[in-house]
């Protein structure tokens, strides 16, 4: 019996490891102060798990990249690249550190709440309401980020939780988003979300 | 309380622009940026160290020690996200050619960065980013601001956009046409 398991085998290049990386890392900055922000176990639970990924995904980009190497240039470039990985694993251990905060009681940490709230970027919560035209189509056609500015880092239907949505993700009336961006942003979601405006559409191959 | 908190601010903010910034000076293989990741590293550590100075104070005067520790924890939790940025830079500033894959990894990233010359025909031109709310309508949002030879680091609401200018902004794959559409006049608002 061995007392360290083997990390899983990852089937990505080199390249897609990266780019998961960095994706991870900064979702997980997102979802940890969201974590604080709502008081949140369960979100606060996603980010250790992905900070597990990390883990094993920075092992996988190792091996891949030593394996590479042929000539001292190659090594001295890829040397780069491992350390780029490596400062995307520490932003993960970052925001990990970030969650662990939670245990600590939430009126003793109100500055908190203060650094959060005036941030030059927010994270906020809405809910979907069904009179909403952004009910039942996806966060990729919608574009939700590129129209507002609010990028949807967590969305929680009924009891679940649905952590960095996809594009393909389809939004369902009482959905509640957990979205990160400015104020303004914000505001001008709210309108789209609570369906008091309509979503802008540009009449496309109309 | 206020001045803590006003610093715990600064350090989130700065921490985060310090990414983007970091990718981006790899993105385009610019000195001139990651030498200003390297220089905000410094400010956060000086920042920490006063926010470090002031609660071991505050507790030692009999202020609530677990409010000192989430203090301390948040402050270093946000230092090794600054640190992590500087050691991107440090690729960057050691220059070494890199390696193609990293260009393609960052562009290939869910938040990418994008930059763009803002045309004297450009709506942008004479208005402030809050004027336009430039990441709220293209979901762009700017992180630097080249005007000649100079940067404008993490610009603010209030910050005026000139014909000329070069933006930096990180943002959605899907917000990058418009924001260079904006920025070359062919988009209005």
């Amino acid at each position: 019996m061995r007392d360290v398991e083997e990390p899983p085998f990852i089937d990505l290049s080199v390249r897609e490891i990266l780019t998961e990386m960095k994706d991870i890392s900064e979702v997980m900055v997102d979802l940890a102060y969201a974590a604080l922000m709502f008081d949140s176990e369960d979100i606060a639970q996603k980010v250790s798990e992905l900070e597990a990924e990390m883990d094993n995904l920075n092992y996988a980009i190792k091996i891949k990249t030593l394996l590479a190497a042929r000539t001292r240039e190659d090594a001295i470039q890829l040397s780069g690249l491992l350390q780029i990985a490596a400062a995307a694993e520490s932003i993960s251990n970052a925001a990990g550190d970030l969650v662990k905060l939670q245990d600590v009681d939430i009126e003793r940490r109100p500055f908190l709440s203060f650094m959060l709230r005036e941030s030059e970027e927010k994270i906020r919560m809405g809910t979907l309401s069904e009179k909403s035209d952004m009910v039942n189509r996806t966060i990729g056609d919608l574009g939700v980020e590129a129209e507002t500015g609010m990028r949807v880092i967590a969305i929680k239907r009924r009891q679940r939780w649905i952590y960095d949505p996809e594009p393909e993700t389809k939004l369902k009336a009482r959905d509640t988003l957990i979205v990160r961006g400015t104020k303004d942003g914000y505001e001008r979601l709210a309108e789209f979300i609570s369906g008091r405006k309509h979503w802008p559409e540009y009449g496309e191959g109309a | 309380m206020q001045e803590l908190e006003k610093m715990l601010l600064e350090l989130k903010d700065t921490s985060e622009l310090m990414i983007d910034l970091a990718y981006s000076s790899l993105l385009y293989n610019n000195h001139d940026i990651a030498e200003e990741v390297v220089f905000l590293e410094g400010m956060m550590d000086e920042l920490g160290n006063e926010i470090q100075e002031m609660v071991i104070n505050q507790s030692s005067q009999g202020g609530d020690v677990m409010k000192s520790l989430v203090v301390l924890r948040l402050q270093m939790a946000m230092e090794e996200i600054a640190d992590a940025a500087a050691s991107i830079a440090d690729v960057v500033l050691r220059g070494v050619p890199q390696h193609p894959v990293v260009q393609m990894s960052l562009r290939d990233a869910d938040v990418v960065i994008s930059r763009a010359t803002v045309a004297s025909s450009s709506e942008l031109a004479g208005k402030t980013l809050g004027d336009v709310k430039l990441s709220s309508i293209s979901g762009m949002f700017a992180i630097a601001i080249k005007r000649g030879k100079k940067y404008i680091f993490g610009p603010n609401r209030s910050t005026r956009v000139e014909a000329g200018d070069m933006l930096i902004a990180r943002g959605p794959e899907d917000g990058e046409e418009y924001f260079v559409a904006l920025a070359d006049g062919t988009e209005k608002l």
